[in-house]
Parts: structure tokens; sequence; C-alpha cells
């Protein structure tokens, strides 16, 4: 049966993440938070509402060797800049000239590293009361939208925040993501990434937890900005 | 309002002493949620930055796994293998960490303690005798070393809140329950251990975290209802 329609639900997530949830029952719970996005929404709300912060008085230092094994074991160089990419060897270089001309040859031979393509401000969403504005970018390759909330808003107990994307006057909302906070990266299909563009709407409606049931705003819209783009 | 009367006979004031003193403990450079799950991110990204992105993490949050991790098993050299299995584990599944989640320091505790019951149990180790004892009977003393419950303006105004509302409704379970459920956190123990430690029936143990755990929520969420 799916655990997302398991009457104890709540208290499935609290007894795992107390650590009374053992053996076979934690397997078949951490396979469901992976599986069904009800568990991992219902274990993420609880999460935040029940983890305060860790004292810095339980810490305890480890051994250099912990780390050494770790770099060594999961062949940690390899994701790493490589030596042409650190800054320290432009140090050396600087006092090496002839070295220097040498080493210039062979890296402008190589293609630089792949930097994150930066993202473009597409929408500002605003509410009714102004307290909370979210910036909505999308990324130079135009497959993801990123949401940047001014202040953290985190959807409450029984709700979850959805992203509707309204293509232009008139048009249908089309579901973007059901989110738990307004601080979001969204992966974009291909045909939705087509209709970003300026005259659409982005609108943030207040839903039931895992998102509207309908397929369209049936909460509040608690937040929307036209897009430019 | 906050002060709903009486769960489970709970008497006085909320914020009884066994909380500690809030202001006693200003932590200086806390974990900052937002940063651990950028180097989260980047560790799941496998490019160029992610080693730097990983030793990063590890050199803020390994000693806090390592802390949990001992507090559970009680011997340096089985955190330590703790410690390691855990990092092995958050650099093998950062891409399953939930993009939208916003606790990855909690994400990152909740392996290690995963790791150090799993190891307790796989042990075999008659591990009640090995508790420091000081932690068994009091327990609250124990909560009050492992969380920091002092208001920190780095803290959202939700954080804030939900670590109030905990701390409240903890205050107010009834004192077995609030016990059982205390030890089970802290020390890691599992029912069978529990029951031996209170010597208690196993079925006294299961229903006083069952029912610790539905009046807690039962709280929290009255104060959620209540607080917007």
């Amino acid at each position: 049966m799916r655990i997302a329609d398991h009457r104890l639900l709540d208290a499935l997530c609290a007894e795992y993440l107390i650590g009374t949830l053992r053996g076979g029952a934690r397997r078949r719970f951490e396979a469901a938070v992976q599986n069904e996005p009800l568990v991992a929404l219902r274990l993420r709300h609880w999460e935040a509402t029940a983890t305060p912060r860790y004292s810095k008085m339980i810490e305890v230092q480890p051994p250099a060797r912990v780390w050494q094994q770790l770099e060594r074991e999961l062949d940690l160089p390899s994701y790493r800049l490589r030596w042409y990419q650190r800054t320290v060897f432009w140090k050396a270089w600087a006092s090496v000239a002839t070295a220097a001309l040498l080493v210039l040859l062979v890296v402008a031979g190589r293609s630089p590293p792949s930097a994150p393509p930066p993202a473009v401000q597409i929408a500002q969403l605003t509410g009714a009361g102004g307290a909370t504005q979210v910036i909505a970018q999308r990324s130079r390759d135009g497959r993801s939208l990123v949401l940047k909330a001014n202040r953290p808003v985190l959807a409450g107990p029984n709700q979850s925040y959805e992203l509707w994307l309204i293509p232009g006057p008139g048009r249908a909302p089309v579901s973007l993501a059901v989110l738990g906070n307004l601080d979001a990266t969204i992966t974009l299909a291909q045909d939705t990434a087509d209709q970003l563009r300026t005259g659409a709407t982005l609108a943030v409606s207040a839903e039931p937890a895992g998102g509207s049931p309908t397929g369209q705003p049936t909460g509040a819209v608690i937040l929307a900005g036209p897009v430019t783009a | 309002m906050r002060g709903t009367p009486g769960v489970l006979g709970y008497h006085g004031n909320a914020r009884g002493s066994w909380i500690g003193n809030p202001s006693s403990n200003v932590s200086i450079d806390m974990l900052d949620d937002k940063l651990i799950k950028g180097l989260l991110l980047r560790t799941a990204a496998r490019d160029e930055g992610s080693a730097q992105a990983f030793e990063r993490l590890y050199k803020l949050c390994a000693p806090l796994l390592l802390g949990v991790a001992k507090r559970i098993v009680g011997r340096q050299e089985l955190a330590e293998e703790i410690l390691h299995d855990s990092f092995t584990k958050i650099w093998t599944t950062a891409d399953r960490f939930d993009v939208l989640a916003n606790q990855p320091v909690a994400w990152m505790v909740s392996i290690a303690r995963n790791r150090a019951i799993d190891t307790m149990a796989r042990h075999d180790v008659s591990r009640v005798q090995s508790y420091h004892d000081d932690a068994l009977d009091d327990p609250d003393g124990a909560l009050d070393q492992l969380f920091d419950w002092s208001e920190s303006v780095d803290d959202s105004e939700d954080r804030r809140r939900a670590s109030a509302w905990m701390r409240d409704c903890l205050g107010r379970l009834q004192g077995m329950e609030r016990q059982s459920l205390v030890l089970a956190y802290v020390q890691g123990l599992s029912h069978g251990e529990l029951a031996a430690h209170l010597r208690k029936p196993l079925g006294t143990v299961k229903s006083w975290i069952r029912r610790g755990v539905a009046n807690l929520r039962q709280c929290v969420e009255t104060c959620m209802g209540t607080a917007r």
C-alpha cells in the first residue's frame, strides 16, 4: 500500500525523525520518501518544524585521517580544478616568465571549464500586502526557472504552494511546480519554456498539501507578476 | 493562544527549568542551511568544483555529525567509522537530497544517526550499561546539550517560531512520554532498549512513544493554527 495513504503518516514521520522506526519499516519508509512526493512533503514539514538548531557544544573535531581516507576512497582529486585552473599556479607563473610562455600555449589549446550560465530575471511576483516578493529568473540555457524570495516562506502543515504559468489573457493556467517554500529551482519542459515570454503571467496559489487536486488553481493566489522576457 | 491548558496534566511554566537558560549558549558561527544546501547541490553536480564543495561541507558539518554519532555509540573509534560511512553516503547520494528541502543539516544528521543506530544493532552491544549515567538520569539536560534553543538573529521567523513551539510542547508532555522520546532521540535507543533501561514492559514503552508523538504533534499543530 502507498505510505502516503497511511492513516498514521504523521506518526511514521515522527518516529522516523526520532529514530525508533527500525529495520524493514524504516527501509519501506525511506523508499516511500523517494517514490511518493506526499510522504516527502510531510517529512519535510515535520523536519522543518521539529528540528531545532544543534548546539555547538556537542561537536567533536574529527582526526585528519578520516578526511584523508574519504579523499582517497572517493577519488576526490578527479573532481577538483585542474592544476592549470588554479590561482596558485598563476602566481608561480608570474615569477617564471619563460616557463609561463610554454604553459600558456598548452592552456590555450584546452577548452576552459564551462561555467554555469548566468540567469536572467524575467518576472517579479508580489502579493497583496507587498511584504513578500519573489524574483523569477530563467537560466541562460532556458531549461530552468529559479525562484528567489526576499524572505523565507514556508508552506503550512496542510498546504503546498503551486506555481502557475498563465500563457496569455484568457488562457488556462499551466501548473509548473508544487512547492514547499518559495525558494526553488524548477526544470522546464521545452513547450513550457517557450511560453515563458512577454504577455504571460506567473502566479503562486496556496493549495492543499501535494498541490491542486483539479489541475487548476483552487486556492487563493498569493503572488503574481507579469513575465517580461 | 499558546497556553492551551493541560496537555497531559503538565503544570506550571511551559518553559520549565529543564530547558536551561535560552540565552546562556549563544552560538557564534552556526551552520547556515542556505550555504550547506548550496554546497550539497554543488557536490551533486560532479564537476570540477564538487570536491572543493564537499570538502567545505565536511569541514563545516563533520564535527556535528561526529558528536551526534558519538553520543549514540559512545566510542570514539566507532563514531569515526560512522562519520566516514556517513560522508561516503552523502557524497554518493547528494543528488537525492530534495532540492526543495530547507533542512540540509537535519538531512545529514539523520544519515549519521541512522548509521549509528544500525551499527549498534549490528554490533549487538548491550549498550544500556555503557551509557553516561548523567544522560540517562537527566534526559532534559542531555537535550539542552544537543540543541541550541537560543534565538539567533540569523534564524528565519519560521524557524524561531518552530523552535519555540517545540520547546513549549516538549515541556507540556507527561514525564514518561517526554523521557522516552528524548532518550530515543538523544541516545538512539530502540523500543527494546528503552524498555530495558526504564524497566518497563515493551508495550508500555511503545505506547509512551506513540502517545508522546501524538500529543507533541497535536500541541505543535495547535500552536500553528493559532499563530497564523
